[in-house]
């Protein structure tokens, strides 16, 4: 049985049939065509599908959608701003944190929460926000390495009267 | 061979390069950072249905009968399919073909793929893989290294459960023992695992207009996969094309064919594009994985610290199918006594089949598991003859002029010596020293 | 306290790329457009680890032009030539070589349509930054593009062929003697762990990777493979196994199958050694897998140091190490504290 849901995805309202069994993840994914949460496992292990919902990292393969509905949801697809990538987006390719890629989506938005809260983090705290979220390829060093350097460039930015998020 | 390897080194980085030893960022880096990189299972085509797999729930069982008239009623569904329909020879395999696309009159493990489904999504796909009926009748399972040694047993292939026997002989193994002040002997077991590449399997396949099998698939090694994939279906290879697809990771488990013939099988049968990708715990299920091994170590050392000799039986469990467990295994034994000059050897390798899971290239690729053994022992030797054990390893290593255990002499490459250097560089630089044996202090 | 810090080292050696007369064969084609932007057709698959950075970087330097003059289209059946599979540590070592051949080949063809045009003899002509200069006097000549064009106007193709054969023989097959492989890849890891010896459980708390890479040909990508080698050694030693039960796995989920977090890994010390290859591009050669192997022996080594028990079976799950010390306890041969 499907139903109309609306869902406040990346700032616009989006309409969306679906089964009320089905998930956040795969509504986004199969529905609404924003492939970049990605479906590393579908029980909620790996991250890979981590999501901001009103403004809570989840992993939205356990989020049913009416849960979801009427609530905002921001999905990496929404971090560049007009073509230009978040400082975490472009540390994670600077530092080496991207290798095969399929955890990075989800490592950047566990990471985008991390930095919101707490914009100057220790290594311990980067490593516990993103403990949710598991890397095959890198041992998480670079990762690491770039969310600190993402936390000095937007520091340095909003002291110059930039925005940082 | 005196020679200080970090000076090379230092000549080394003065060459005059411009774009050697500089950290050219990936292209593809950011394209993954924005989210905007599609894997296969992100992709959609127009007119796309979705593929299901039926696996085997037992480990080694004869086939009956494989009713699927109820799971081809399922609305939505455009195929259902058994062995019987696959249009060429149904097997693969990278050392020999000994695994089947679909199971045929057998299932040797529960990674085996039993039936394949069609439909216009994946809800309709997974109802009529489960009303596949599936009539078996039960056989004594496998399991253990003395099962398939057992000459006894069932067999799983008609050739017998060992597959493969290699043998290392290097010196006088007896001379070795007379020469020995200390002996260490044990037996190791190293485990099963996973390579859990964060990206499952997955394929999308479709016929295009010129009759082409377009195949596009997280792949370590397209150019391989249409050497199986044609050949399976019964297909020239020019009529066979496999398109490296963005990969999440494969570690070795994408370096044999994954979901590539299911995915390419349905295509041609329903004529229509199909996307097959797995959940995570059929990744964990199918496919391959790391070979247990099950090592018996025997090693010697003369009472100035001197290797003398190596005698080792390494068993490796390769599962249903070999896929690339006799070069693994065999790797294991030639790799067994480490990076060290050991004169006198004797090593037996055996790659076994069992109804576990199939084993397969993984990172380390047989290394991993001989590593732990001769490590192990090399650690034992040393404490048992008072000597740090960074102190015994240079002494034993590899160095030019000097030969591995399969008498290949060691040139100017050879760079053992160089890390053993640099870690005792960097604990002496830091007072870091081993809690045992005492005279390790003399380390730095 | 229950707590014992020990230091461990694990080194290994690997016999790089495919070894003992499995054909181990890498290929590869380039191709300059008119404006000097440069093609690589290259079958070696990039998983992440950076293949094609590496061939990008050993063509660029091998043709004398910038990076981001090139492209390379990779692994397709369709479109590229038989590289050989990305496994065995074998695609830096085996590939960057056809890589450079093919990139080499394109420069001389480019330099004997210079020496024509510019009526200067080859040998005084090198490729440098895009541009063919003079080399006594680093004079800019003509760019590598307007030469490409004019080779299409002399009915050739500004496009060359790279073929690289790392096959060995193989081994003799009651001895195996014989030179199994091209080449070997070296390594040596240091790892310290405390080991809880009331639960058994072991943390590892530092972990030094000396790994040799013939010639770093990108350090980062390098220094990459190092920590994520280490990490999936670190997963293999400590946290992952799959069991199976009557030929059924019970570990059929990342719930039960355990993958090391960003909790589990400690910062991991990258010791690049180079110790060039004659045999490798530039002198370099894979570290993938020479990167991953050290690390459990090193934990287990580590482990003795810190309790005087040797651990021969992994993973080393806490329950294996506590019953390994109360077997030591009933025997007398704990020390302890």
């Amino acid at each position: 049985m499907k139903q109309r849901y609306v869902l406040r995805v990346n700032g616009r309202d989006l309409e969306a049939e679906a089964g009320a069994h089905e998930s956040l993840l795969d509504v986004l994914r199969e529905r609404l065509r924003l492939t970049g949460s990605k479906k590393g496992c579908n029980e909620a292990e790996c991250g890979s599908c981590t999501v901001l919902l009103d403004g809570r990292p989840v992993v939205s393969c356990l989020v049913l959608v009416p849960d979801a509905a009427d609530r905002d949801v921001v999905t990496i697809e929404a971090l560049a701003e007009e073509g230009v990538p978040h400082p975490i987006q472009r540390q994670m390719v600077e530092q080496g944190g991207v290798q095969c890629g399929y955890c990075t989506p989800g490592m950047i938005m566990s990471a985008y929460a991390l930095l919101r809260d707490n914009p100057d983090p220790t290594d311990e705290e980067i490593r516990f926000a993103i403990s949710g979220n598991i890397c095959r390829c890198t041992g998480y060093g670079k990762i690491v390495k770039a969310v600190r350097a993402a936390a000095l460039e937007m520091k340095e930015q909003s002291g110059n009267g930039g925005a940082a998020s | 061979m005196s020679e200080d390897p970090s000076t090379e080194t230092a000549e080394e980085t003065q060459a005059p390069y411009h774009w050697i030893g500089k950290n050219v960022t990936k292209p593809d880096a950011l394209e993954k950072a924005l989210g905007a990189t599609e894997y296969v299972g992100d992709m959609v085509v127009p007119g796309m249905l979705h593929g299901k797999i039926l696996w085997a729930d037992t480990p080694h069982a004869v086939i009956k009968r494989i009713e699927t008239e109820e799971a081809a009623r399922v609305p939505g569904v455009h195929a259902v399919l058994t062995s019987k329909d696959v249009p060429g020879s149904n097997r693969f395999g990278l050392a020999v073909p000994d695994q089947c696309a679909l199971a045929e009159e057998k299932v040797r493990s529960v990674g085996d793929a039993v039936a394949l489904v069609a439909a216009e999504d994946e809800e309709a796909a997974e109802e009529a893989a489960s009303k596949i009926k599936v009539h078996i009748e039960h056989l004594r399972p496998i399991l253990t290294y003395a099962d398939a040694l057992d000459p006894d047993a069932p067999k799983i292939h008609e050739g017998g459960n060992v597959f493969q026997h290699t043998t290392v002989r290097k010196g006088d193994l007896d001379k070795g023992v007379r020469e020995s002040a200390v002996i260490v002997e044990n037996a190791y077991h190293t485990h099963r695992m996973d390579h859990v590449p964060m990206e499952p399997e997955a394929g999308l396949a479709y016929v295009d207009p010129s009759g082409v099998l377009n195949i596009l698939v997280g792949t370590q090694y397209p150019y391989r996969d249409r050497r199986q994939i044609a050949p399976a279906l019964g297909l020239p290879m020019n009529k066979v094309r496999v398109i490296q697809a963005p990969i999440g990771g494969g570690f070795g488990r994408k370096d044999d064919i994954t979901a590539e013939i299911h995915v390419g099988l349905l295509a041609l049968k329903t004529r229509r594009p199909v996307r097959l990708v797995y959940t995570r715990e059929e990744s964990l299920v199918a496919n391959t994985k790391r070979h247990p091994m099950a090592m018996n170590f025997r090693t010697g050392a003369s009472a100035d610290g001197r290797l003398t000799f190596l005698d080792g039986d390494i068993y490796g469990d390769t599962g249903a199918g070999v896929s690339l467990g006799a070069y693994v295994i065999k790797k294991a034994g030639i790799h067994a006594t480490g990076p060290y000059d050991v004169p006198n050897i004797r090593v037996d390798t055996y790659t076994l089949y069992t109804n576990n899971l199939t084993s397969g290239a993984m990172r380390g690729f047989g290394v991993m598991q001989a590593a732990v053994a001769h490590e192990s022992q090399m650690d034992q030797l040393a404490h048992k003859l008072g000597m740090s054990p960074l102190e015994f390893r240079l002494k034993n290593c590899l160095k030019p002029g000097l030969a591995s255990s399969t008498g290949q002499l060691m040139n100017e490459g050879c760079g053992i010596e160089a890390t053993l250097q640099r870690i005792k560089d960097y604990m002496s630089a830091r007072e870091l020293r081993f809690n045992r044996p005492e005279a390790a202090s003399s380390d730095s | 306290m229950a707590i014992r810090k020990g230091l461990g080292i694990g080194s290994m050696y690997y016999g790089i790329g495919y070894g003992f007369s499995r054909a181990d064969i890498g290929s590869a084609e380039i191709e300059m457009a008119e404006d000097g932007t440069t093609t690589v057709y290259s079958g070696a698959c990039d998983m992440g680890q950076g293949v094609m950075t590496v061939v990008t970087q050993v063509a660029a330097e091998e043709l004398g032009i910038e990076p981001d003059q090139i492209r390379v289209v990779a692994a397709d059946t369709g479109s590229t030539p038989d590289a050989g599979p990305t496994s065995g540590s074998r695609a830096t070592f085996v590939q960057g070589v056809a890589v450079q051949n093919a990139a080499a080949e394109l420069r001389e063809q480019i330099l004997d349509m210079a020496s024509r045009m510019l009526e200067c003899p080859k040998e005084n002509l090198a490729v440098r930054r895009g541009q063919v200069c003079e080399i006594e006097s680093g004079h800019e000549m003509v760019s590598v593009g307007k030469v490409a064009h004019q080779l299409h106007f002399h009915g050739r193709r500004a496009a060359a062929w790279g073929w690289h054969d790392n096959t060995t023989a193989d081994v003799d097959p009651e001895t195996s003697q014989g030179d199994a492989y091209a080449t070997y890849g070296w390594a040596t890891q240091l790892a310290e762990v405390e080991v809880d010896t009331e639960t058994g459980r072991v943390r590892l708390t530092k972990l030094v990777s000396a790994t040799d890479a013939g010639k770093a040909i990108n350090p980062v990508a390098v220094e990459g493979q190092i920590e994520g080698g280490a990490t999936m050694g670190l997963g293999y030693g400590l946290y992952e196994q799959h069991i199976l039960e009557g030929g059924i796995p019970r570990t059929n989920s990342l719930a039960f199958y355990l993958v090391p977090t960003a909790m589990d890994v400690p910062d991991i010390e990258c010791e690049i050694v180079e110790v060039p290859d004659p045999r490798g591009p530039f002198g370099a050669k894979g570290v993938a897998e020479p990167a991953t192997i050290p690390t459990t022996p090193a934990i287990l080594n580590a482990i003795h140091d810190a309790i005087g028990i040797r651990i021969t079976e992994t993973p080393i799950t806490p329950e294996r190490v506590f019953f390994a010390i109360q077997e030591a306890r009933i025997r007398g041969e704990f020390e302890e504290d």
